[in-house]
């Protein structure tokens, strides 16, 4: 409820508008000219004033000097006959300060009365993005191929293996599968790779009272955790070897033993296991065993990385920005060149570092404004990482590599040829003979 | 129109929308009482206050084409 001044010296205006301000849930007294307002305000403390441009004792702008005085600056609304005086209200007056003109329809006044008018735009941008199975965000090829793949997987008892790079967001495909699956029991999520081998089995599999040293009472593994439900093992191929046969025993008997137990309890659910190696990798390097994997890689799942789906990026953002919005009580929105310079970046650290980039620079900005600040260069410790192991792939031709060599080379130095011709040892000739049979020589004559 | 004129017509024109923002006002809230928000009988009042507010606009009019009748001098000039 707000405390309203409504000061207007039409008298019959004034008597109605006060029945609906007060059926709209709000106080409001009354004042005919500028002297009685002035009355009000040394002897009242509002929140709202509706104040008439023209009164018989002066304009109602000499209120609003008079305002400034006041230890709670009230909001103001200008009533005016003239649309034409909005423009010249909107300039003399700050962001405090909103207009209605007359006639004035009941709509109207509730509008100004609300304390925040900002939640439209927000709710529009949110209402954009969809989120499949209650967990994924994007459109794109690859995503409609995954969910195709999710929605298969999660009407059968299938384990599932998720592969991809790091950052994809495997525990957030992994929470989609026991989403879409439907299933009565939890969804348990534990990480292969944070616990020592002491305690790995343990986590998995469960203690009972007094097997190990601070082993003080029984305690139920993920696997009966997850009964009914999914258990997701997040670096299963960080999981030690020489563990993994007790693994292997629990997912063809479907029967846990605790440590330090005799009795089999029986387990019923779906593991889905991920790594950030590829398939082959996997195979080269010996770190799962084989009979592990085929238990656990029925249904293998390959999770696309985000530069292959790069027009999900803006989608993303939007949902980034859109939660931190809510979360902060802010007002970002993105401008579409920024998208498009966010699209433009390959993200080697994926979903995950696109999430953190978009953090920080809402950290960065302006907290009351709209505007989201962009550092100048996208940049992460991984970009060059990811450069380097692509760019030096055996089955490339070597005139690929000078391209790509020459391009990152310009791309550090800002463009500036000269500079990046010392850099790769040519001159700045061959430099532009080689932009020129790229096709890319007609950009630069401009410079 | 001069200046003067044209803001002889102005002051007019404010004074017209006068009674419209009257009336607006009155029929809101007889929206309000056929909603069954406030009493019946203040819809009675407000229906009578618009029937007042249009006849009040009327007159204004009538006050605007007698300042700017160009064969009524005095009132013009």
């Amino acid at each position: 409820m707000l405390t309203i001044l409504l000061v207007d010296d039409d008298t019959e205006f004034t008597d109605v508008a006060c029945t609906i301000i007060e059926f709209l849930g709000h106080e409001v007294l009354t004042a005919a000219n500028l002297a009685e307002a002035k009355d009000w305000l040394s002897k009242e403390s509002f929140d709202h004033i509706l104040l008439d441009f023209m009164l018989p004792d002066g304009s109602g702008l000499h209120l609003l000097e008079s305002l400034n005085s006041e230890q709670k600056q009230p909001r103001v609304t200008l009533i005016t006959g003239h649309p034409s005086v909005k423009g010249i209200i909107k300039d003399m007056c700050g962001d405090n300060v909103d207009y209605l003109v007359k006639p004035i329809q009941r709509e109207e006044l509730e509008s100004v009365l609300q304390p925040q008018k900002k939640s439209v735009p927000k709710k529009s941008t949110k209402q954009s993005v969809t989120r499949h199975f209650g967990q994924l965000i994007g459109e794109s090829a690859p995503m409609q191929e995954l969910y195709k793949l999710i929605s298969r997987v999660s009407k059968t008892n299938a384990n599932v293996m998720l592969l991809g790079e790091s950052g994809v967001g495997k525990e957030v495909v992994a929470a989609a599968i026991h989403a879409a699956a439907d299933c009565p029991g939890p969804y348990v999520a534990t990480n292969c790779g944070a616990f020592s081998k002491e305690l790995i089995g343990s986590e998995l599999f469960g203690h009972e009272k007094g097997a190990f040293t601070g082993a003080i009472g029984r305690k139920a593994g993920v696997f009966e955790q997850a009964e009914n439900g999914t258990l997701f093992l997040d670096e299963i191929t960080e999981m030690p070897i020489d563990m993994q046969p007790n693994l292997l025993r629990v997912l063809e008997n479907k029967v846990v033993i605790r440590v330090g137990g005799t009795k089999a309890t029986p387990v019923n659910c779906r593991v889905v296991s991920a790594s950030n190696r590829s398939m082959e990798e996997l195979a080269e390097s010996k770190v799962l065993r084989e009979d592990i994997y085929f238990r656990l890689a029925v249904f293998p799942i390959t999770i696309p990385p985000l530069r292959e789906r790069k027009e999900d990026i803006p989608l993303l953002a939007r949902y980034f920005i859109d939660q931190l919005n809510s979360e902060n009580n802010s007002q970002f929105r993105w401008q579409s060149e920024q998208l498009e310079k966010l699209s433009a970046y390959d993200w080697p650290g994926n979903v995950r570092e696109l999430r953190h980039f978009v953090h920080r620079a809402a950290i960065m900005s302006e907290p009351e404004g709209v505007d989201i600040e962009l550092p100048k260069t996208i940049e992460s410790p991984f970009a060059k990482k990811q450069t380097l192991s692509t760019g030096l792939k055996a089955g490339r031709t070597i005139e690929d590599v000078e391209k790509e060599l020459i391009y990152a080379t310009l791309e550090k130095v800002d463009g500036n040829k000269t500079t990046a011709a010392e850099m790769l040892g040519i001159s700045t000739k061959t430099l532009y003979n080689r932009l020129h049979a790229y096709g890319d020589i007609t950009t630069d004559n401009g410079q | 129109m001069d200046d003067e004129q044209f803001a002889m017509l102005q002051t007019a024109v404010h004074d017209a929308r006068r009674p419209l923002n009257r009336i607006t006002m009155q029929a809101e809230l007889i929206k309000l009482a056929l909603e069954g928000a406030v009493p019946p009988d203040k819809a009675l009042a407000a229906l009578d206050k618009i029937i007042a507010g249009c006849q009040d606009c009327s007159e204004s009019l009538s006050q605007i084409v007698d300042n700017f009748n160009p064969t009524n001098t005095g009132n013009n000039e």
